[in-house]
């Protein structure tokens, strides 16, 4: 991708309409390959990564053109080796970060060259290149899965849900995984905490342009085992090809994806998780 | 959620309240006979042997309510009176039934961009052709030279594109057209890996004549012709791979340059000095540095790196381009004139075109900008010179446009022509491998990264 940059667009917009915002430039210290943006609303402020530089930078609210983080997180001490997706948990003042064998846990205003909190790391774990993650402050639990899986692969991806506290080498509650699932490798995911439902997306195989077996998947946390999705959006209706990007706005009962082939958002109403 | 099932759940609800009323009496009898009298009697109630209205209690709302018919099988035909003779309704209650819906519902609204938006541009100057990589609808648009869009059309329509799956086009950012055959080399950035190559006058849905796995995340391309070598810059890696210029396949680089030393920090754009030997690389300043602890990332201002050409391995710099008067900003494509010795850059984010003297150091000054609101620029990432013609050529980003300009143009200059593939209008949206979205509630909007 050529040009890196944060668009914000009117939530009604449609095709080419402007966006509201544009966030670009040397200041803003974004890169290309953004896989996670989250938006927090108790304390106005949205979070980003930028892998290339191994860091976490946090922008206002209503950050606009070339704006610096108010902060940043960067530094030896932090451990972030592949920092590309995250959560924040408002109600814990948390943040979480997959990064690769291990979960790291950052206060959420954390700020320069700071330790975790917590690390979850182990053969116990699990973990498996993780490298995406939600948390669910309400259920106590976070979900995290790994981002890539080539089409030469035996391996699959799978859903391991944790306490949300947990640290250190200690086992998942709970593991999604299995042919009933249908789950090839997971991007972005998000969590409704009050129904619990996990809403992630799959694109398929990470080297094929458009492959078989996308869809976005809606489990609950609860859910254990080779289980398939309670919702399953996909087909051609959907309009969906690759879908990496998922974020739920409950107000308007709306799921957002994030479709990579078609460089596009597509906003889909969908009262039954509300 | 049909209302007919809503009510049978509600009912069924009822019923099985009613069911253990009467299971209450039957089976704890004068016990439960003498509470009940008890709280009758402390609410100034007496028994009068019958059935009285003690309170009225609504049914507690259902704690999915309106979530409930994904718990039942559509192919479910079992109706409560079913139930209730199954004895199923009876049973403890147990995790509730588990089904999958596929759902294909169509999107309520679409956020993209229809019209082509250009990330790297070249020229045949055999054909008078200019080429377009067109990194939002995955294609390559060719034009006549001198095509040149009146203010008042909606686009230009070009004289052939390459375009569909067939091509493997996907993020194409990096272009160079073959100045004797006029093979066309596009340089998918992100998701398949690959270098693809096609002939001049290849068009259509049509796979590339050879591919090249390259490492993940490369950007820029530059060949020299006289060995026969093909650069290819790397973001992931901060690198710099070396090819055959004819390599296919899973060939492997002839050589890679790597590491700390060299301070390349997210390389994008690099050129060729073939007269003085020199490799030029556009930093945007994303660092990896090896500490006693391991690898941690570091932010460093935008820079323009030098290098002998025949570097290998973790090779210093030979000069670096670097501070606050080079205005570099997020610098992308280069292209050099060793004829005049000139480096020209794209400097995206200060949507301007830099011009520096080759044998520029430090914090230099550029020796000319093209910038300003009668250049059109927005967002160039692409930028080639015409020396037959004495023309500088820009690809925006920004603006679905390809403008046009005298070689010294310099400052507020105005195009000589522009190719434009969308209405005057029209803002590109840029949006490019959307990995995320989010959503700010706070203004109603959504926030979408590259």
């Amino acid at each position: 991708m050529a040009h890196p940059q944060i668009a914000a667009f009117a939530r009604l917009a449609k095709e080419n309409t402007k966006p509201n915002r544009l966030i670009a430039g040397q200041k803003t210290r974004l890169s290309r390959t953004m896989h996670d943006i989250r938006y927090d609303a108790v304390n106005d402020e949205f979070f980003v990564t930028n892998p290339f530089a191994r860091a976490i930078m946090v922008f206002r609210g209503g950050a606009d053109g070339e704006e610096a983080p108010i902060r940043v997180i960067q530094g030896p001490k932090t451990q972030l080796v592949g920092v590309d997706r995250l959560d924040v948990d408002t109600v814990h003042n948390e943040i979480y970060v997959p990064n690769d064998d291990s979960i790291l846990v950052f206060a959420r205003n954390a700020s320069g060259d700071v330790a975790p909190l917590r690390v979850l790391k182990g053969p116990d774990t699990g973990l498996d290149a993780a490298g995406t993650l939600a948390v669910d402050p309400i259920n106590n639990v976070f979900v995290t899965a790994r981002d890539t899986v080539l089409s030469g692969e035996g391996a699959r991806s799978r859903l391991l849900i944790f306490d949300r506290t947990a640290s250190g080498n200690t086992k998942p509650l709970r593991v999604i995984s299995g042919p009933k699932t249908g789950i090839i490798r997971v991007n972005q995911l998000q969590i409704y905490a009050p129904k619990g439902w996990l809403v992630a997306t799959m694109p398929g195989f990470y080297d094929m342009q458009e492959p078989d077996g996308i869809f976005v998947g809606i489990w609950s946390v609860h859910d254990n085992g080779d289980v398939a999705p309670r919702w399953k959006i996909a087909g051609p209706k959907s309009l969906i090809l690759k879908p990496r990007g998922v974020a739920i706005n409950p107000k308007d009962k709306e799921i957002l994806v994030a479709d990579m082939r078609q460089n596009a958002v597509l906003t889909y109403y969908f009262p039954e998780i509300f | 959620m049909s209302g007919r099932r809503r009510f049978s759940w509600r009912s069924s609800g009822a019923l099985l309240g009613l069911l253990g009323a009467a299971a209450g009496l039957l089976i704890f009898g004068d016990a439960t006979t003498v509470n009940w009298r008890a709280a009758s009697e402390a609410a100034l109630r007496k028994p009068a042997g019958g059935p009285q209205l003690v309170s009225v209690e609504p049914f507690p709302a259902m704690e999915m309510e309106g979530e409930m018919c994904q718990w039942t099988p559509a192919s479910a035909s079992e109706g409560l009176f079913e139930a209730l003779q199954q004895g199923s309704l009876t049973q403890p209650a147990t995790a509730p039934a588990r089904a999958s819906q596929d759902v294909d519902r169509a999107p309520v609204r679409q956020i993209r961009d229809t019209y082509a938006t250009y990330s790297a541009i070249a020229l045949d100057l055999n054909t008078n052709e200019v080429f377009l990589q067109d990194e939002n609808l995955f294609g390559i648009k060719v034009f006549d030279r001198m095509t040149s869009t009146p203010p008042g059309a909606q686009f230009s329509e070009p004289k052939r594109m390459l375009v569909g799956d067939k091509t493997k086009l996907e993020f194409n950012c990096g272009l160079y057209i073959d100045p004797k055959t006029g093979d066309m080399y596009s340089v998918n950035n992100d998701t398949t890996d690959m270098l693809v190559i096609f002939p001049r006058n290849a068009a259509g849905d049509i796979p590339p004549a050879r591919t090249l796995k390259t490492p993940h995340g490369t950007y820029g391309i530059a060949v020299d012709e006289g060995k026969q070598e093909m650069y290819l810059t790397v973001e992931h890696q901060n690198s710099i791979v070396v090819y055959r210029k004819l390599a296919q396949g899973d060939e492997k680089p002839l050589r890679t340059i790597q590491g700390g030393g060299t301070q390349m920090e997210d390389p994008h754009g690099i050129a060729l000095d073939i007269k003085n030997q020199w490799l030029f690389v556009a930093n945007h300043g994303n660092a990896r540095v090896r500490g006693a602890d391991g690898t941690y990332g570091r932010f460093d201002p935008p820079s323009i790196t030098v290098y002998p050409l025949q570097s290998s391995g973790e090779v210093a710099p030979l000069r670096v381009i670097e501070g606050p008067n080079t205005q570099l900003n997020w610098p992308a494509s280069l292209f050099m004139d060793e004829e005049r010795g000139e480096l020209y850059v794209a400097n995206d984010a200060n949507d301007s075109i830099l011009v520096f003297r080759a044998t520029d150091s430090g914090n230099a000054a550029p020796l000319r900008v093209v910038r300003g609101p009668k250049t059109q620029i927005k967002n160039p990432t692409g930028v080639y010179v015409d020396f037959q013609n004495n023309e500088l050529w820009v690809s925006n980003m920004g603006n679905h446009r390809a403008t046009v300009y005298e070689r010294t143009a310099n400052g507020d200059a105005l195009p000589k022509r522009v190719i434009r593939s969308a209405p005057a209008d029209k803002l590109a949206l840029a949006i490019g491998n959307p990995g995320a979205v989010g959503y700010d509630s706070k203004r109603d909007e959504i926030l979408v990264p590259n």
